[in-house]
């Protein structure tokens, strides 16, 4: 036990005698293992470039802005040890962070006790709104995008459409607020199915979407999981109905052409009106986005840094202040501009209709 | 600094009642239970939805309490015609059921988005509540002792040893197997109950991700590290792996290690110790005391 209790000392000395911080240090908790660890270095990409920039033009406060990544493992309590290092070792001005709604919502939570101020790039579940005073969305909620999703399909003539998504809090909800946007809008949902993301085949759901006889399939879906329904819809024959997909790009490069011909969708524009993003993006990493979330990354850390300039210091009130300001007065990044509502959540974001040709995802007005 | 000290001690000592309830029924009664993370459950969304419905908190242990309790029972009867290699898989199952049961049951539980802003104990006593949680969770950590001891050292513990090492001859010399096994199972699980609702209310978030099975392995190897059917230990073996998981990122940022090195490093932790403990000191850091003192 003594020899324990040394060893535990040791760590503790160990960790107090980091460096010492002269730049501007915020953090990020992003899910860089576990099952939505590509979709959290995607993340980290995004804010890897916007450090980049921001330390090219002559970093923040006239010292350079530092980003400390911690990895949340898919697990809440993981996320929230990991804030709490940030916050109470660290001493970062904010945090951002974290993927998928389940986890921010804790993770802000616990930041919102602490008076931190809280940026959430990604999480578009309806609850985040609730999160408290300190936190922010830098994406616009599931309301915004199921809204616009449900107007796209009625426009399209398809008054009965069969809902299929995964069965986790960003599938829940989805599902739940686009049924409620169609059902308003005058359309009619006859089933929602939320499957398990991950399985070897969806022909179970697929063909309890075909019974009820809609006019379309709607459908959200990650990369391997979209694939495979697609090919699966194509062998049952499901594709003679049209398709159409929320957040098209999560599953398009693991779709092989020939199962999804016609297929359209909607999906945030994230490269609205400058395409330097993209294409630093493309150089830095030799592939084309793997997800819309390095962009919305991207922005929150440009965001993040512009508050920080503004504020004048790190002080996390005078942050907190100067983030009411700039989402009051709205901030222009490569999703487009970012606005905040009373609440500290995004107002609105653009989004892009497309469709697939070939491989590729055109845009489809 | 203190802060994320106090943080990662409050959270071992939760662990480490985890721990004092799977050894009961693990260590000392032979239960090889996969399926803790389920008793803890019951804790945890006893807290949840209580919170959910709007019924004052104090009605959250309660709940939390009834669900154990028909938690252990069901686990208990589950197991009496199984063996004990099959009952283990059994446990598994259920555990993952009620994890599923809890992503699917959206008006009951919340399904996948959980139930958020359960209050946090003692957020009134700032700046001083990160010490008081401590405070609490250490005197029931303490308690959960006291009472895991007294159990083991009586004559019920003796039993408990026997049917772990000679269920036949325990049945031979006429101890009722299946009422010592329900009722360590319904201790067990009340335990464990107790911790999730602490737990709860530490977090303040109650979603299904919490009920993972790696949950269970996690404190599986806490067990197995601090060694097992010696309460003392279980407690050891709690603090040491929280630990060793809490400061993995700061090895990192001493290092400058890349950031993915966090998750690797503590997959590798978890993994390489039980490996390690399983191979080379099989009977974790405290062993079992054999022949130790017994209350009469």
């Amino acid at each position: 036990m003594k020899k324990m209790i040394r060893v535990l000392a040791a760590t503790s000395v160990l960790a107090t005698a980091l460096p010492a911080q002269a730049d501007v240090v915020i953090g990020a908790v992003l899910p860089l293992s576990g099952v939505n660890a590509n979709g959290g270095e995607d993340q980290r990409r995004g804010i890897e470039l916007a450090v980049a920039q921001i330390n090219e033009a002559g970093g923040v406060l006239g010292e350079p802005l530092k980003v400390i990544y911690e990895d949340s493992g898919n697990v809440p309590q993981r996320a929230i040890d990991a804030a709490r290092k940030l916050v109470s070792v660290d001493g970062v001005a904010l945090v951002i962070g974290e993927y998928s709604s389940g986890i921010t919502i804790p993770l802000g939570q616990y930041l919102v006790a602490e008076g931190v101020p809280h940026l959430n790039p990604a999480s578009t579940s309806g609850l985040v709104r609730g999160i408290g005073a300190t936190s922010f969305s830098m994406v616009g909620l599931d309301n915004v995008s199921t809204e616009f999703a449900a107007k796209d399909v009625l426009d399209r003539g398809w008054k009965r459409v069969a809902v299929l998504a995964m069965n986790n809090a960003f599938g829940q909800g989805v599902a739940n607020e686009f049924g409620a946007h169609f059902a308003q809008l005058g359309g009619e949902v006859t089933t929602t199915i939320m499957y398990t993301s991950g399985q070897t085949t969806y022909r179970r759901e697929l063909q309890q979407a075909e019974s009820t006889e809609p006019d379309a399939y709607v459908f959200t879906a990650y990369g391997a999981d979209g694939g495979l329904m697609m090919q699966e819809a194509y062998e049952l024959g499901l594709q003679e109905d049209p398709w159409y997909s929320i957040l098209i790009t999560m599953h398009n490069a693991d779709t092989p052409a020939e199962f999804k011909t016609g297929l359209i969708g909607m999906d945030v524009d994230y490269t609205a009106d400058d395409t330097s993003y993209k294409a630093a993006y493309e150089e830095a990493y030799g592939q084309s986005f793997q997800s819309a979330w390095s962009g919305y990354a991207h922005d929150t850390t440009l965001f993040a840094a512009e508050t920080i300039e503004r504020a004048g210091s790190t002080d996390r009130p005078a942050v907190l202040s100067a983030i009411a300001e700039l989402g009051a007065e709205g901030f222009t990044g490569v999703t487009g501009e970012i606005k905040l509502d009373a609440d500290g959540q995004r107002m609105w974001q653009p989004y892009q209709k497309l469709k697939v040709e070939g491989d590729a995802l055109v845009s489809h007005e | 600094m203190s802060d994320f000290l106090i943080h990662v001690i409050s959270v071992s000592c939760i662990y480490g009642i985890l721990a004092l309830s799977l050894n009961l029924q693990a260590g000392f009664t032979g239960l090889m239970n996969f399926g803790l993370i389920a008793m803890f459950g019951c804790g945890v969304y006893g807290a949840g939805l209580v919170h959910r419905f709007g019924l004052p908190v104090a009605l959250g242990p309660a709940l939390a309490l009834i669900l154990a309790v028909l938690m252990g029972l069901f686990l208990a009867r589950l197991g009496r015609r199984l063996s004990t290699d099959y009952w283990g898989i059994a446990t598994l199952s259920i555990a993952e059921i009620a994890r599923i049961f809890a992503t699917n049951l959206e008006p009951l539980t919340g399904g996948a988005q959980g139930i958020s802003g359960l209050p946090l104990l003692f957020s009134g006593l700032r700046p001083w509540d990160g010490a008081a949680r401590l405070a609490l969770f250490a005197v029931i950590l303490g308690v959960a002792w006291l009472i895991c001891e007294r159990l083991v050292r009586s004559n019920f513990g003796l039993g408990m040893k026997l049917i772990r090492e000679e269920p036949q001859l325990a049945r031979a010399l006429g101890y009722d197997i299946d009422r010592i096994r329900s009722t360590v199972m319904v201790i067990a699980s009340v335990i464990a109950a107790v911790a999730g609702v602490l737990y709860a209310h530490y977090l303040s978030f109650v979603g299904p991700e919490l009920l993972l099975a790696p949950e269970t392995f996690l404190i599986w190897a806490m067990v197995i590290i601090g060694g097992i059917a010696n309460n003392r230990g279980v407690i050891a073996g709690a603090f040491a792996m929280q630990f060793m998981m809490a400061y993995v990122p700061f090895v990192k940022d001493y290092f400058a290690l890349p950031s993915d090195f966090v998750a690797a490093a503590r997959l590798m932790l978890s993994g390489g110790v039980i490996l390690g403990f399983l191979l080379l000191r099989p009977q974790g850091i405290f062993p079992e005391r054999v022949g130790g003192r017994h209350d009469h």
